[in-house]
């Protein structure tokens, strides 16, 4: 796993020798740019891991930050600086896009947190196995939504073109989208209860947010079948 | 990502989909979901219950073509055979003949825990009345 601020572990500047944290992109002492960092993406940004983010200042911070690394400004340094200024580029490019969406930043939180996210981390069914992430009345709910889904648009697909089925269909895709927003209000709500709390609000946080993330994808799914027969 | 041909032709002729009666007795139902994905998968079978041989089985899975095509290649194995040997198949036995790729491992196991989800809700169902049935024999 990343280590985060909290473990940062002071490295030796190659240049100046002077020690500084490994998180940083450039010495602090005497200015030089370091190999891609060790920290995770919040201490690329020089930030603490948090949900909720300025944003404008998140962006502001990129675009310094890369004009200060862009390859051009190496040009005529040496063959490591030269290199450093690519790798730490491509690593301050996937910080921000991972940061800058709120959920990607939420999943990415809980990953450095430990937890396995992602169809690759689903490979041994390590999640079914915990009934928390697979409740019997959101897996009912889900699969009725999908069912009423199917009808509509089987009677599509065989050409009914009703008025009555449109708009049947738009109000489906109206309940999704509502079903959406309200995951993401809650989201939003355990953001602030992950930020502010202690280790034990931390914990019951996270888990909150893996449970809605969860719910979640069932539901785009659904948004993304609605809206794909809605435009064809 | 390229599906394998056996994949294509499940998803493009899912074997058995559709409902059974999930009230009927000798009917179990198992409802699974992979929370990664958003895929539901629905499957369900009619128990012989002389033979305890799976006469019937119906899927409806909501979901990429590796998990319609997990869920429609087990509703053809455990057909025909009972119950014991249809929790014999493995998640591996499906992705071996699907040919599933890392990613879409959790397709075939999903698909397991749908046949083992069933066959659980067959058994509480039966194996409960059966409970009962000793009992009133018992207090006779």
């Amino acid at each position: 796993m990343l280590k985060t601020l909290e473990s940062a572990v002071p490295v030796a500047c190659w240049s100046c020798s002077v020690a500084h944290n490994d998180f940083t992109l450039f010495c602090p002492h005497c200015s030089k740019i370091q190999p891609p960092p060790g920290g995770d993406y919040f201490a690329v940004f020089g930030l603490e891991p948090r949900l909720n983010l300025d944003l404008p200042a998140l962006e502001k911070e990129f675009h310094r930050l890369s004009r200060k690394l862009h390859p051009d400004r190496f040009a005529r340094s040496g063959e490591h600086e030269r290199q450093w200024s690519l790798a730490d580029t491509a690593l301050l490019n996937d910080a921000y896009r991972t940061l800058k969406d709120p959920l990607r930043r939420t999943e990415y939180l809980l990953k450095l947190r430990g937890a396995e996210i992602g169809e690759e981390a689903a490979a041994d069914g390590n999640s079914r196995k915990d009934p928390s992430r697979a409740p019997a009345d959101l897996l009912e709910e889900v699969f009725e939504l999908n069912m009423q889904l199917d009808e509509l648009r089987e009677a599509h697909a065989a050409g009914e073109e009703s008025a009555a089925l449109e708009s049947s269909l738009a109000a489906a895709k109206q309940k999704f989208e509502a079903l959406l927003a309200e995951v993401d209000r809650d989201l939003r709500q355990q953001w602030q209860a992950w930020d502010a709390g202690d280790e034990t609000a931390r914990e019951a946080a996270q888990k909150a947010m893996m449970a809605l993330l969860d719910r979640r994808r069932y539901l785009s799914n659904l948004v993304r079948d609605v809206t794909g027969t809605l435009g064809a | 990502m390229a599906y394998s041909d056996k994949v294509v032709d499940h998803y493009n002729n899912p074997r058995n989909v559709g409902t059974l009666d999930k009230n009927a007795q000798e009917v179990g139902t198992g409802l699974v979901g992979a929370p990664e994905c958003g895929d539901v998968m629905r499957l369900q079978i009619r128990v012989n219950p002389e033979t305890q041989v799976i006469e019937e089985a119906k899927f409806k899975t909501f979901g990429c073509g590796s998990a319609i095509a997990s869920s429609s290649l087990a509703t053809e194995w455990i057909k025909g055979r009972t119950v014991e040997d249809a929790l014999a198949i493995k998640n591996t036995d499906i992705v071996k003949e699907l040919s599933l790729p890392p990613v879409k491992i959790h397709c075939s196991v999903l698909a397991e825990d749908a046949i083992r989800a069933a066959i659980g809700d067959w058994k509480k169902k039966n194996g409960a009345a059966e409970a009962a049935h000793a009992e009133t024999s018992a207090a006779k």
